[in-house]
């Protein structure tokens, strides 16, 4: 693990600790009231969520462009950091939806395409695992064709009744409210790296096991 | 570094126990009662077209907003603190595998 | 890639396996979804649009799976590439084969679902019908085809087809579900239907170039 790995991982937990008191200093949400709150753990896990799937894409096109293996491995990396960072948007959208939408599931825009995204992600992973041999490509293959799909699903879901707080949420919260959101985007930013960077170095470890293997067998 | 992560292995079989039931059990508290209470709405419209803002619904419907949150925090800890297990332990399996080929090659190598 | 299509053809009207197959499937499909939504006689509204897409969705996925299957068995697919075609050829020709094949089974499946579902709606303005019916079989077979020729060597293969798949055409099977019912309607809306035939064909052409130019790397092993 490289040196700076465990100063920070040290960092992330401290600041992971302070959210909590962050968060709840933050000025009450007047329409949504305490459970505005889940929206701080919320909406950064659903930027990880993107980030994973970028680059997860990039690093597929990238390894079906020159082969590279380190490319597959950052691509696996990513497509696992981005199931668990769906994971946690998913069920803490509906957990925020059910007192403020008044329903745990809707069909709108933003959960759909981040729904079906999910499942294309798991369905990278489900291949890595049970594909066998080969499968490296095959899973870079549909990395690339899931990160090409993404507009698609946004115009075919479009024609549902969208009820997701529109982008612009963002810009027009208090600046008070703004502070303790970026706090919690770059405390989970700062997780994002350390489990992608220990998530990379088990990828580089297993290739030096085969490695070995191989040369074992010599 | 793998001394930090036989370092969390050994905390980890200490205290991982408590700290999950704990974790495991706050999640519970905060979303199956809250899913459990859910009645099916009434004179709900039919489509999710029109929504009916929660603040407006029988009070049967309502589900305290404390358990959600608490839940959904919770959700988010334990998921994350598993992951970071999961892989660690992964990482550490690895690890020994490699150092025990390692030194095996070497020794055959040698002789 | 005309080479490849005839023999395709060639050996599936000597054999008749697959097209057979795959097609008592879709009907069979189609009777169980009416056993179990056809209620006191009727049928649910909007319904028929989207269990056609279904049946169609399953056929599709097991004719694409019995196809390769032979491909694998037969090795042929090994002396396809090392022919001196183009590799974008050998993919063309899969895909208009499983796209021949899906088209003579939703010509049996539309007067069907019809019949079954109360739509004769759907008869009624076959030009849409055969565009929306087309722009979505060629999407769905598109990535289709090119998952299934990189799973030929996998382990798990045959369920591995829908897992990917089907997540992945999501928003085809949105397109054609939608512009299907729309033509279902009593007065068409040609605005709405237009848009929705407009998505189906910017995807078939997105991805099949996609899949033209993905089918080289994934397949060099």
């Amino acid at each position: 693990m490289p040196k700076w790995f465990q100063p920070a991982a040290i960092v992330c937990a401290l600041m992971f600790a302070a959210t909590p008191i962050v968060i709840a200093n933050a000025p009450f949400q007047s329409t949504m009231g305490l459970v505005f709150k889940i929206f701080f753990y919320h909406m950064p896990s659903a930027w990880m969520f993107l980030l994973g799937g970028i680059v997860c894409g990039i690093a597929s096109l990238r390894y079906l462009i020159n082969g590279a293996a380190r490319h597959d491995r950052t691509a696996f990396a990513a497509a696992e950091l981005t199931v668990l960072f769906g994971l946690l948007t998913l069920v803490t959208g509906p957990l925020w939806a059910r007192k403020t939408w008044g329903t745990w599931w809707v069909w709108d825009v933003r959960v759909t395409a981040s729904l079906v995204s999910w499942m294309i992600a798991v369905a990278y992973l489900i291949l890595r695992r049970y594909g066998g041999p080969g499968s490296e490509k095959l899973a870079a293959g549909l990395a690339l064709f899931g990160m090409a799909n993404v507009p698609f699903i946004y115009i075919s879901v479009n024609y549902w009744r969208t009820i997701h707080p529109a982008t612009s949420v963002v810009p027009t919260l208090p600046v008070s409210m703004g502070g303790p959101l970026w706090f919690c985007v770059a405390s989970f930013l700062m997780l994002f790296i350390l489990l992608f960077t220990m998530r990379v170095r088990l990828e580089e470890q297993r290739a030096r096991l085969d490695a070995v293997y191989l040369s074992l067998d010599e | 570094m793998l001394s930090i992560f036989l370092w969390m292995n050994n905390v980890l079989t200490a205290i991982r126990r408590r700290a999950a039931l704990l974790l495991v059990a706050l999640l519970c508290w905060g979303v199956l009662p809250a899913v459990a209470a859910q009645q099916p709405p009434q004179e709900q419209p039919k489509k999710f077209d029109e929504y009916v803002p929660a603040s407006q619904l029988p009070p049967t419907e309502q589900i305290p907003a404390v358990r959600l949150v608490v839940g959904a925090y919770s959700f988010v800890i334990v998921v994350v603190f598993l992951y970071m297990v999961s892989v660690a332990r992964r990482l550490n399996t690895v690890q020994h595998e490699v150092a025990r080929l390692e030194a095996d090659v070497k020794r055959t190598g040698r002789s | 890639m005309w080479l490849i299509l005839r023999k395709d053809l060639t050996v599936e009207v000597r054999s008749g396996e697959v097209a057979y197959t795959t097609l008592f499937f879709a009907v069979s499909c189609v009777l169980i979804f009416a056993f179990a939504l056809v209620r006191d006689g009727r049928a649910p509204e909007d319904g028929a649009a989207g269990l056609l897409w279904i049946a169609i969705a399953f056929a599709g996925t097991l004719a694409l799976g019995r196809t390769f299957e032979r491909e694998r068995q037969s090795e042929t697919l090994r002396a396809l590439l090392m022919a001196p075609t183009a590799r974008p050829a050998v993919y063309l020709g899969k895909l208009l084969g499983i796209v021949a094949l899906l088209a003579g089974v939703e010509v049996i499946l539309v007067p069907l679902v019809a019949l079954l579902f109360n739509a004769n709606a759907l008869l009624e303005h076959p030009a849409w019908l055969a565009a929306i019916l087309i722009a979505g079989t060629v999407g769905f077979a598109s990535v289709g085809t090119l998952f299934a020729a990189m799973l030929i060597r996998a382990r798990s293969r045959d369920v591995l087809l829908p897992v990917l798949l089907y997540p992945v055409i999501v928003p085809v099977m949105i397109a054609a579900v939608r512009g299907t019912a729309v033509l279902l309607q009593p007065e068409v809306d040609t605005q709405v239907a237009w848009f929705w035939l407009a998505l189906l064909a910017t995807f078939d052409v997105v991805f099949v170039t996609l899949a033209l130019w993905t089918f080289e790397p994934v397949m060099t092993d």
